[in-house]
């Protein structure tokens, strides 16, 4: 007999964005699914999944990354700028990729060796970095795609990109090693690390994809828009954790972590975002509003989700039941 | 009432967890002056009896009497009021925290005006308790963190502080070393002279036997026995337990070393400051090397060192085939080295993830193919492998470990190991906290390995299991290896004990 396995946990994330989906659609009156507004919709999950997908390294383990929209707009500003330089239109993607892993290994190096906290160390750069930005803007002027490139930005090119790129990365987390050792190092460093996984090495690495599909983000961020400005990637890094988070994936990361739920959280977010805009609510202060309500409701969903499984799980087993009654 | 003469008196107690009945219509007493040995394998209601006792859970029916009169406490501090205090199976102290506040936790009110907390007062009572019971006393009151010996006494002088009539033990014995379980046993006996009462949990029979005035033994939630100590031997206590007759060598049977001389490993001057000091020792194939010690002696530093956890401020652990360093545990394990650390359920286990997780963690580099593809096949296939050949109690490889209970957590422990073509096994207290069956099943395993030429360091807590599986044992004093001890006639308890003190 196969038993059935679905956990509530997993079932919510999904309800959610059913329920988002359906609320938006209906309320709309049909806007939310026209083929323009639902190109936008995919042009604007495209680049949360991107840097989720990336983020979820460091989340599983635990830890958060704060500094992905940063980021983006650093890859993107020294992508533009080395490729005009060298008037090689193709080197703004290799750059901002570059640029993007660079900047996450520095920060995986630092917490994994310096063993600074993941959370002040990247809100440190996003407040660091931005001022960095700012300078090679002003220095540079805005700059703008070359035509050498429009070719990419085609919807049906671009989403073949993404879908390979998505694949590789979907691949990575759930079926190798650094996938399944990021995993063990959020339900326990200590357990991981006395079974003998480079925990050290784990981190940079995971901070390394994280900024590198930061860089990669910001290639297509660059596309869509037609070019770089100085509030690119702004509050980014909270839409994508947002994401991480709505999809069902905890804070403490571990076996929570999983690549589809990424997927999920993003059209989740960038639905809700998008749907307030469309039903009227303008970008103010009345829909960022709502938008933190709808958000915390799903939150608060899937915590209890995951709270309800955890008692299950306790009740056949005398000793746990014990552990429970001394907490 | 006439049930005056009972202490404690417990009439037809039932009490289930969703579809788990934990404890079916059980009857107790309790007499002023008693040490009652409560035993039973893993998952037969002890802990649930105590804990309904101690007030941490309600009971489904049935009725209590504490000194003849109906007890049923809301909470653990109701329990506290009526003179009963419990010491946990599983560790309830809040590390950062002083000592003293660690005692006195939820009953801070008379130490307290207008919300602060006068600490002199505190520290005053503390330690007129810990002297009281003549508790180690740690020096400062900063509590080193991870020791669960330490974070056990602690508890413990929380009981006690609690003035109480009843004190119930759960498995407290087996987190101590051998110096601070006489402690307890002296605190045992001033209570029996105080004509005041315990229940003991132990999983250790012969320990048992020893203390206990009278023993009831569980088995499914239901009392299947209640002897007295005096008339009664391990062997009988054992088959109640099981239902069934325990084969009567539960460990090795031959009384000489027996391994090959093929060094597999070598510790030269092993020096960790405050731990470890110049330790040197060769490790052969297929030999048990063990180790022990009390609490202070450093021994449970040793396994995390060997194994390339700890950095060495002096000495060096290398193989000895081709002489590579042992300097990370990511080494040690690439190189067939495995270790199973003392505490299961921190260092070794992930509590919230599925067993196949937890199972394959150490295999994942074997597993893995072309572009490090994990086949979720295999890995299935090899959690189902190991479920089965060390008969794991579970509904499957994707039940979460925390819902196994503590002997079955630890067969997943062993077995994720055991798997593995293995050099080298190094085992922090394999049997701490399993049931007798699961014990006997483990030293099984071991005798396996040993035949298959896996070299093992042994390090425990227990005596006589090192006595009983090791061919050379290291006794350790003070960071310091005191005495090299070849299986034999003066293979001894005794004759150890004289060394380690």
């Amino acid at each position: 007999m196969r038993k059935l396995n679905i956990k509530l946990q997993d079932i919510v994330p999904i309800i959610a964005f059913l329920i988002v989906l359906l609320f938006f659609t209906v309320q709309s009156g049909g806007r939310m699914l026209s083929p323009f507004n639902l190109n936008l919709l995919i042009d604007q999950s495209m680049v949360v999944i991107l840097i989720g997908s990336g983020m979820l390294f460091v989340v599983a383990q635990g830890s958060i990354d704060l500094s992905v929209g940063v980021n983006l707009a650093l890859s993107g500003v020294l992508g533009m700028w080395v490729s005009e330089k060298l008037e090689s239109p193709y080197l703004m993607i290799a750059a901002a990729i570059v640029v993007g892993l660079l900047m996450g290994l520095l920060n995986g190096v630092i917490v994994a060796k310096l063993k600074v906290p993941s959370f002040m160390l990247t809100l440190a750069m996003l407040i660091g970095v931005r001022g960095i930005v700012h300078y090679i803007q002003f220095k540079t002027d805005v700059s703008y795609v070359s035509p050498d490139l429009y070719w990419m930005n085609e919807p049906g090119n671009k989403i073949v990109i993404f879908l390979v790129i998505l694949a590789i990365m979907y691949y990575v987390f759930e079926f190798t090693r650094v996938g399944r050792n990021s995993q063990a190092i959020g339900e326990n460093e200590i357990v991981a690390k006395y079974v003998g996984v480079r925990v050290d090495l784990m981190k940079i690495v995971a901070f390394g994809l994280s900024g590198m599909m930061a860089g990669c983000a910001s290639v297509f961020s660059i596309l869509t828009v037609g070019g770089t400005s100085q509030t690119m990637g702004s509050f980014m890094e909270m839409k994508v954790a947002m994401a991480v988070f709505l999809g069902g994936v905890l804070v403490t990361g571990g076996i929570t972590a999983r690549m589809y739920k990424v997927i999920l959280g993003s059209f989740t977010i960038t639905i809700v975002v998008n749907g307030l805009a469309i039903i009227g609510l303008p970008q103010t202060e009345v829909s960022q509003s709502v938008e933190g309500v709808l958000l915390l409701l799903i939150l608060f969903a899937t915590i209890v989700a995951n709270r309800r499984n955890a008692r299950q799980a306790a009740i056949p087993d005398d000793d746990a039941l014990q552990a429970d009654g001394s907490a | 009432m006439t049930e005056t003469k009972n202490l404690l008196e417990i009439r037809g107690l039932y009490k289930s967890f969703g579809s788990t009945k934990a404890n079916i219509n059980v009857d107790f007493t309790l007499r002023p002056g008693e040490i009652k040995g409560l035993i039973g394998e893993n998952g037969s209601g002890k802990s649930t009896l105590l804990s309904q006792i101690a007030g941490i859970y309600g009971h489904d029916a049935g009725e209590m009497f504490v000194k003849g009169e109906p007890y049923d406490p809301a909470s653990p501090l109701d329990a506290n009021r009526a003179g009963i205090a419990m010491v946990m199976q599983e560790l309830g102290v809040i590390e950062k925290l002083p000592i003293a506040i660690n005692m006195y936790l939820g009953r801070l009110d008379r130490f307290t005006t207008a919300g602060v907390i006068d600490r002199k007062l505190l520290r005053k009572e503390a330690n007129a308790v810990l002297e009281k019971w003549d508790l180690p006393l740690f020096g400062k009151n900063a509590m080193p963190s991870g020791a669960i010996e330490h974070n056990k006494i602690i508890e413990l002088a929380r009981a006690l502080s609690v003035e109480p009539d009843i004190l119930l033990l759960d498995e407290i014995t087996q987190s101590l070393s051998h110096n601070n379980r006489d402690k307890l046993y002296n605190i045992m006996n001033k209570f029996k002279a105080l004509g005041k009462s315990v229940i003991v949990i132990t999983h250790d029979i012969d320990e048992m036997i020893a203390i206990a005035d009278s023993i009831t033994v569980l088995r499914d939630g239901e009392v299947v026995g209640d002897v007295v100590t005096a008339e009664t031997t391990a062997e009988k206590i054992r088959y109640m337990m099981v239902g069934r007759e325990i084969s009567g060598d539960y460990y090795r049977a031959d009384t000489a070393p027996d391994f090959r001389d093929e060094v597999v490993l070598k510790a030269e001057g092993m020096t960790l400051p405050g731990e470890i000091e110049d330790l040197s020792f060769e490790l052969h194939k297929g030999e048990i090397l063990g180790f022990c010690g009390l609490s202070d002696s450093g021994i449970h530093s040793v396994g995390k060192a060997i194994y390339g956890l700890s950095k060495l401020k002096a000495g060096t652990v290398h193989l000895a085939a081709d002489g590579t360093r042992i300097r990370n545990g990511a080494t040690a394990l690439k190189r067939k080295m495995a270790y199973v650390p003392k505490d299961r359920d921190n260092e070794a286990l992930m509590l919230h993830a599925r067993i196949v997780d937890n199972a394959t963690l150490p295999s994942l580099s074997i597993v893995k193919s072309f572009l490090d593809f994990l086949s979720p096949r295999k890995l299935k296939k090899l959690s189902n492998e190991m479920i089965d050949k060390l008969t794991v109690k579970t509904t499957g490889y994707a039940q979460n470990i925390d819902a196994l209970s503590g002997g079955n957590k630890q067969k997943v422990n062993l077995g994720r190991w055991l798997a593995k073509d293995l050099d080298v096994l190094i085992l922090d207290c394999p049997t701490r906290g399993v049931d007798v069956g699961v014990k006997a099943y483990i030293y099984q395993l071991m005798k396996d390995a040993k035949a298959q030429g896996i070299a093992m360091v042994l390090i425990s807590d227990e005596l006589t299991e090192v006595i009983g599986m090791a061919d050379r044992l290291i006794v350790m004093k003070d960071g310091r290896p005191v005495r090299n001890i070849e299986r034999g006639d003066s293979f001894t308890e005794h004759s150890v004990i004289e060394v380690m003190i």
